[in-house]
């Protein structure tokens, strides 16, 4: 074998780019041993190995940038959280993305998303003043002045026809509720949190930058998301751009007022569900109570727990940017969370995330199991029942 | 200065032991205050110590005649410190002693025992089997006397216990009782504690009857074990043929223990040879980050590993399962052979870590800690700490620094 | 001492209902010349007790033979004054009335045999006489590193008088050529400062503390108490102990030509490069340019068959150290660190933790295999497996640190030149190390009186070897305090016993002078042994070791052990109740019997046990005595020997063995089948096997038949 020569002028570009933690690992290898990659197979099981890769940027080689290795992770925070040495693995991950997307070596998937977040401020190629598109039927306030809280609904959930479902759900709760909230509108931008993953800060930041400008100018103070991604950006991310906001996701709003006596159900039994933790929820922010008070509340509600549940939770494979890549059937996590939710014997799966719904839906129905198992989000069934 | 030419040692393990022994043979006066009902501490539960693979009793039984023949080493069990005042040279120690209901007219003939016949879990087994509420500790226990767990105290089975025993040692109207003593210097050598792995979730113990700890699977393989010293699974009692030996389980660990325990990778080597002594046809497996194995502990490391049938694995274990054929699965990566570990095992062991008896409980002296619980200064003359309270320490390392005690102590109290 | 007799029998614990306790009595009075004899239902009850108090007090008795309990047991309640009372405890309860059938004639018989024995070992006891000499309590520290250093100012501090010796000019040793140590305290991160100095001051201004600097050993005579230690220059000195603290040196170099030492000048060892660190700057040899990519190349001969095969402990913690200074002289160099393991035992791997964090690059290969050659843009180029990566790595450094190992500084150097009939070393115990072989106590050197110390006794770093030296400094303490009152130290701590030897029947053998595993006899030019007490520590080998039988103890000899054998009672062999005497080690395999009556298992009433101080001690005269005397089978309990070997006394079972292969061909000779007398290795916790081991036994001398000398 040809020796390989470590070059440590690349590694300490990839720390200044975000790998700070980059020589803290010790390569336990825990973290490749957790990845939930080790559960399914295919091309990225087999290529993708989160140690080695972390080995690779302290040696600064080449040879692990393709979509199935370095672009594989979905940040899903599960090695992180057992790493001995406390490393931010996906600050590692992130920082070795942006060494490649300085110089445009991101996977041609994700060439097309970029162009549309700087075109369109949002990446599922719609055009900005459809933004609003959701709120057609339903009309929901416009943020202003008096508003308590401002509603900022995922780019997802605006132009996905299935996921503005989610957005509708969340608006009528928060009005059920009595919820003070409001929308700005089309001058929205998606709040960057995976294109920051994907490792184009470039683009994150202006992203940031120009929401930021927006609430700010609009005076919010505090802010409702419907996507946990959103969530996790606002909170931890935006401080450092000036944005400081009071962030809470919905299932964090909707439980509060459920103990207060503010909103209540009626209808049909929802029967047996279970809910798949999302990771941006649960172990990137540690929402694990909220949407489980909510569903305990629901009329007739038989609460299932899945086998992995709560910080075991595994991902849905939708984080990272990798919703916008292709993983082959049969070698998806989503497609184990649908066999867990039968397996536990739940009737519907509900979570909390719009990436979720998307891949778990779309597994259940590669699966063929759409008959016996609902997949939606929590707000979805909370509306079915107001 | 006082009536202080007396030393107290806190802790009757292998440290305070050896402490009290050889600050006695070097003229000193000493006071042992043991917590448990008998004296030897952990390494009482050992089966084998590491290299030598011999039996911790043999050393025990040696210090156990010093202590005999030497009028100038008293002790007490059951015993805990309530409270220290005064300064070097002259402190006062109140110690408590809780009634082991059984008094020095105890023989040690088990009649007692015959007729009880309550169980309860067997502490010196970590709650694996049970021993009668009227019980001698272990075989080898020193005091050679039985206690009346006070659970049965009360009862008719207690009365009992008391009536079937001739010599009038069964005492059920026992106190706890304190004693004041008035010493030189104190040793403070309170020894460690077992991590607790069910932190560590992921590796199943509290979940899977066949992931033990260590410091159980010695018990497993003592001859006074609950097992009579076969390898058992717990589940089902089967010979466990296939062991894995999961390394670091919570040490080296930020989420549970920062440092090193020191002594965990020799223990398994050690206990990999308990399995391959005892099966001809068993297997270990040991999945590590580093093998520690320090100085020339390096040698039984080299021995162990030229067994074919110990395989050592760079692996930092991800994952226990039940596997679906039955026993327990691995999974993690191995590193230097660039795959992945999927072994199915009869048991999985966790080496679990050091945590020291300073960590929960903190006595009232001028003691410095780190922030793992480990005393770092003494913080006045006459305190000395000892043993496993300072660092992970293995017994050849513990003997050492509480032989060193000892004179700190001794230099203290002799007011020397 | 006129021996008055008083012999006092339990009947409590389930003896009396075992074993007709009048019987035993009767054996007592109508064998033996006894003063008194009383029984009791709990002879350790106040009352039990009271009974043999109120005769010793009248001076009625002034020897106590108590049938009870084990001699382990109740050792507070049977507690006289061993300087005027001979106390000896027959053990008829775990050896007999928990191990054998209730009221059976053998049950009775086994008894009986015991308070024969027992009684007779009284016979043959003297009250101890304690070897008295004026014993010297000041103690010699040799070596003038961190663990001398803290043995001379702690064994001070304590009020003996010490002298220093230290062979080079200055004190500090290895200690004071470094620039810092590796850290010792929260948060573990921090290098700490050479403080070895104030040491140093302290040890200097002492008044208990003589220093003799650029001076060495050239003869140490005598035994603890009265070493007569001579040195290179200056006035001799007597001493009563010695802590052998001669520090290490490093692994020489010159060995490390597969690691390019010696080729390129810009490949060092660690020493060089901590001694050009502290000196003030890290420079390249060739061409004294500061480096500004370092590779450090751990287990540099270490841990390596074709080296050193151990593990020096310290080494990972160095580089560690020695990274920071790279680090420290610029912080835009770069370090790589080539392991095997990285070993940072407890609280360092902190430090560990820092290291990385500061950017070190860690390569896990084995490193005996790493190559180094001349590099294209850097001076050298590294290449060695990466088995993190899987694949080979190349690597150009500025210069290349060996990680090497230490040896002890008496590898190749006595330094104590002991007067000493077995050779003028401490013995080592593996690769020059004179450790201890014992986990339990780990200051056992085979030198009684001489305690090693740092790293002449194990690879270690200075924290652990400052502390080794105070732990070292109470053994030489306690050493002479035992020893001023005739005292034996460890393991038979406080034995007053010792070997006297009726030399006008010598044959100059040299067997003892050979055998006994701590060196306690000097020979004179024809050979005659020439003992040294002090050095003593009562094992009785040379007892066991002696054809002439010419050394006993005041408590223990070849005749009381003999007699105890001649007193068994033996059927003829028409009763077919074979007897097997039981020689076992008092240590281990006594209470392994005790721990078999305990779990109330049972074996062939035919065995007699004898406990022996050590199987050592085993006197071939006694296989004779049996056979003669018509017992069938001698069965002999030890120790395990070989590498791991369990004796307290080193090498007593072995020995015992040893002369067993040799009593084999005579016994053969004689027509007595050597299968008569058997050894088995028997750990304290193999209460288990001692059912099988004897009833083994009894089956192999049922196949050979009765002893043909029975009732000769």
């Amino acid at each position: 074998m040809e020796p390989r020569i470590p070059f440590l002028e690349v590694s300490d570009a990839i720390i200044l780019s975000g790998a700070e933690n980059l020589y803290w690992c010790m390569q336990c290898g825990l973290c490749t041993g957790t990845c939930p990659y080790r559960l399914v197979t295919g091309e990225a099981s087999e290529e993708f190995n989160v140690r080695k890769v972390q080995r690779m940027g302290q040696l600064g080689l080449e040879g692990f940038e393709s979509e199935n290795c370095l672009f594989a992770c979905t940040t899903c925070r599960a090695c992180v959280d057992v790493c001995p040495r406390g490393v931010d693995i996906i600050g590692n991950i992130r920082g070795m993305r942006r060494m490649l997307a300085e110089v445009g070596s991101i996977p041609p998937s994700l060439k097309p998303i970029a162009g549309s977040l700087h075109a369109q401020g949002n990446p599922w190629s719609g055009p900005r003043d459809k933004r609003t598109e959701w709120i057609k039927d339903a009309p929901v306030p416009t943020f202003s002045a008096d508003t308590e809280y401002f509603l900022f609904v995922c780019c997802t959930s605006c132009f996905d026809v299935r996921s503005q479902r989610i957005a509708r759900s969340v608006a009528k709760a928060l009005q059920a509720a009595g919820v003070s909230f409001g929308i700005i509108g089309n001058e929205e931008s998606c709040c960057g949190e995976a294109i920051r993953k994907v490792g184009d800060e470039e683009l994150f930041s202006k992203l940031a930058q120009s929401n930021i400008e927006l609430f700010n100018g609009k005076g919010v103070k505090k802010i409702i998301v419907t996507s946990p991604h959103c969530l996790f950006t606002f909170k931890n991310e935006y401080p450092e751009f000036g944005g400081e906001y009071e962030v809470c996701h919905y299932t964090e709003i909707l439980s509060q007022a459920v103990k207060d006596g503010k909103i209540s159900f009626s209808g049909d039994a929802v029967g047996a569900l279970a809910m798949h933790d999302p990771c941006y929820l649960g172990r990137h922010s540690g929402l694990y109570d909220p949407p489980r008070e909510l569903m305990s509340a629901l009329p007739g509600a038989e609460v299932k727990e899945l086998s992995r549940n709560r910080n075991k939770s595994v991902c849905c494979q939708g984080g990272g940017g990798r919703v916008w890549m292709e993983t082959r059937a049969g070698e998806r996590f989503a497609e184990l969370r649908i066999n867990e939710a039968l397996d536990a014997g739940a009737k519907t799966l509900v979570t909390a995330c719009p990436y979720c719904i998307t891949m778990l839906e779309d597994s259940c129905n590669v699966l063929g199991k759409g008959d016996q198992l609902a997949v939606k989000d929590l707000s979805e069934v909370v509306a079915e029942h107001l | 200065m006082g009536d202080n030419r007396k030393i107290l040692v806190v802790g009757g393990g292998i440290s305070g032991l050896t402490a009290a022994v050889e600050a006695a043979e070097a003229g000193a006066e000493v006071v042992v205050v043991e917590r448990k009902p008998y004296l030897g501490g952990r390494v009482s539960q050992f089966n084998h110590y590491f290299p030598k693979l011999c039996p911790p009793a043999c050393g025990l039984e040696i210090n156990f005649r010093r202590i005999k023949n030497n009028p100038a080493i008293s002790y007490h069990t059951l015993a805990t410190v309530e409270s220290i005042s005064g300064g070097p040279g002259n402190y006062e120690v109140n110690v408590t002693i809780q009634p082991r209901f059984v008094n020095d007219n105890c023989t040690g003939c088990g009649e007692c025992a015959k007729v009880c016949s309550t169980e309860i879990p067997n502490p010196h087994d970590y709650g694996m089997g049970n021993v009668k509420a009227a019980y001698l500790p272990h075989p080898m226990a020193f005091p050679f006397k039985y206690v009346i767990d006070p659970s049965i105290v009360g009862t008719d089975e207690g009365k009992a216990c008391a009536d079937a025993c001739a010599y009038g040692a069964v005492d059920l109207a026992m106190q706890p009782a304190t004693l004041t003593f008035s010493v030189g210097a104190i040793v403070w050598a309170t020894g460690w504690a077992p991590y607790d792995a069910t932190k560590v979730d992921y590796l199943g113990l509290g979940k899977y009857p066949d992931v033990v700890t260590s410091v159980m699977f010695e018990r497993l393989a003592a001859a006074d074990g609950p097992t009579g010293g076969k390898i058992l699974r717990p589940s089902d009692g089967k010979e466990a043929k296939s062991v894995a030996f999961v390394q670091c389980a919570g040490s080296r660990d930020e989420n549970h223990l920062p440092y090193c325990s020191g002594v965990c990778c020799l223990a398994s080597l050690k206990q990999a040879t308990y399995v391959r002594e005892q099966y001809p046809d068993s297997k270990a497996y040991i999945y590590y980050i580093d093998v520690r194995a320090m100085g020339k502990y390096e040698d039984f490391y080299t021995k162990v590993d030229q067994d074919e049938n110990v395989t050592l694995i760079k692996s930092k274990i991800a994952r226990v399962s039940q596997a679906p054929s039955g026993g327990l699965l691995l999974e993690g990566e191995d590193i230097v052979n660039g795959g992945k570990v999927k072994q199915v095992v009869d048991l999985v062991v966790l080496a679990v870590g050091m945590v020291p008896g300073t960590a929960a409980v903190k006595p009232e002296l001028p003691m410095e800690y780190d922030d793992f619980g480990f005393v770092v200064s003494s913080g006045a003359s006459g305190i000395v700490p000892a043993g496993c309270v300072k660092a992970p320490m293995e017994v050849a390392a513990s003997v050492q620094d509480a032989t060193a005690a000892a004179l700190k102590a001794l230099q203290c109290a002799m007011g020397r | 001492m006129d021996q008055k007799i008083g012999v006092y029998i339990c009947s409590g614990c389930g003896i009396g209902d075992s074993i007709d306790v009048e019987s035993l009595s009767s054996v007592a009075k109508d064998e033996f010349k006894i003063a008194k004899l009383e029984t009791h239902a709990a002879l350790c009850s106040d009352d039990g007790v009271g009974l043999i108090r109120k005769d010793l007090a009248a001076g009625d008795v002034n020897c106590v033979a108590i049938a009870a309990c084990s001699g382990r047991v109740k050792t507070d309640v049977f507690n006289f004054d061993p300087m005027t009372v001979i106390t000896e405890r027959i053990n008829i309860r775990e050896h007999v009335a928990w191990c054998q059938p209730v009221g059976e004639e053998d049950t009775r018989m086994m008894a009986e045999d015991y308070i024969r024995m027992g009684i007779t070992r009284i016979e043959k006891t003297h009250l101890p006489n304690p070897y008295s000499e004026s014993i010297d309590k000041s103690i010699l520290v040799v070596g003038g590193g961190s663990s001398g250093l803290q043995a001379a100012l702690d064994a001070a501090d304590a009020g003996y008088s010490v002298t220093l010796v230290e062979k080079e000019d200055q004190l500090g040793g290895y200690m004071a050529k470094w620039k810092s140590t590796v850290p010792t305290s929260p948060p573990y991160q921090q290098l700490d400062e050479i403080t070895i100095q104030q040491t140093i001051d302290k040890v200097v201004n002492h008044e208990k503390i003589t220093v003799l600097t650029g001076t060495t050993i050239t003869k140490v005579a005598g035994a603890p108490g009265m070493f007569d230690v001579t040195f290179s220059k200056g006035d001799p000195k007597r001493v009563g102990s010695i802590v052998l603290a001669a520090g290490w040196k490093p692994y020489d170099p010159e060995k490390l030509q597969h690691l390019s030492y010696g080729t390129y000048p810009d490949v060092i060892t660690n020493v060089q490069f901590e001694e050009m660190a502290k000196a003030g700057k890290i420079t390249c040899p060739s061409d004294g340019s500061e480096p500004s990519v370092v590779a450090f190349i751990q287990c540099a001969g270490s841990r390596d068959a074709d080296h050193l095969p151990y593990c020096s402990a310290i080494c990972c913690r160095v580089s560690l150290k020695q990274a920071v200074y790279v680090k420290e002289q610029n912080e835009e160099n770069k370090v790589f660190i080539f392991y095997k393991d990285i070993r940072t035992p407890e609280q360092s791997e902190e430090f560990y933790k820092k290291v990385q964090k500061d950017g070190t690059v860690f390569v896990k290969t084995d490193t005996s295999k790493v190559t180094i050659g001349e590099g294209s843009e850097r001076k050298l180029c590294i290449e060695a497996m990466d088995q993190l990566l899987g694949e080979p790595v190349m690597v150009e450094a500025d210069l290349v640190v060996l990680a090497t190992g230490m040896q002890p500084a008496t590898l190749d150097d006595p330094i104590l030149n002991l007067e000493y009939r077995q050779g003028p070393a401490v013995p080592e115990l593996k690769y020059g190390f004179p450790d201890s072989h014992y986990v339990c106590f780990p200051y056992e050197t085979r030198r009684t009186g001489i305690y090693a110390a740092g790293c002449v006794r194990q690879p270690m770093g200075a924290s652990r070897a400052s502390q080794d030296g105070t732990g070292a400094a109470l053994k030489a303490i306690q050493c002479v305090e035992l020893t001023s009152q005739g005292k034996a130290v460890h393991p038979r701590s406080g034995d007053l016993s010792y070997p006297e030897l009726f030399l006008q029947r010598c044959t100059q053998c040299k067997r003892c002078t050979e055998e006994c595993p701590f060196g306690m006899y000097n020979e004179d030019v024809k050979g005659t042994p020439l003992p040294h007490p002090t050095r003593c520590r009562r094992c009785s080998i040379c007892m066991g070791s002696c054809p002439e039988r010419i050394i006993s103890f005041a408590n223990y000899s070849v005749d009381m052990i003999g007699s105890m054998i001649k007193s068994i009672n033996v059927p003829d062999e028409y009763d077919e109740k074979p007897r097997i005497v039981a020689l076992i080690c008092e240590n281990d395999a006594f209470p392994a019997v005790d721990m078999a009556g305990l779990h109330r298992l049972s074996y062939a009433p035919w065995v007699r046990f004898i406990p022996v101080r050590c199987l050592g001690s085993l006197n071939l005269i006694w296989i004779a005595d049996s056979l003669s005397k018509g017992i069938d089978g001698i069965l002999l309990l030890g120790c395990r020997y070989g590498d791991d070997y369990q004796c307290h006394f080193m090498q007593g079972s072995e020995l015992a063995n040893t002369r067993l292969s040799k009593v084999a061909e005579t016994l053969d000779r004689l027509m007595l089948e050597s299968d008569r007398v058997r050894l088995e290795q028997l750990a304290i916790t193999d209460f288990g096997r001692i059912p099988k081991i004897i009833d083994e036994f009894t089956e192999r001398l049922a196949e050979l038949g009765p002893n043909p000398y029975k009732g000769f």
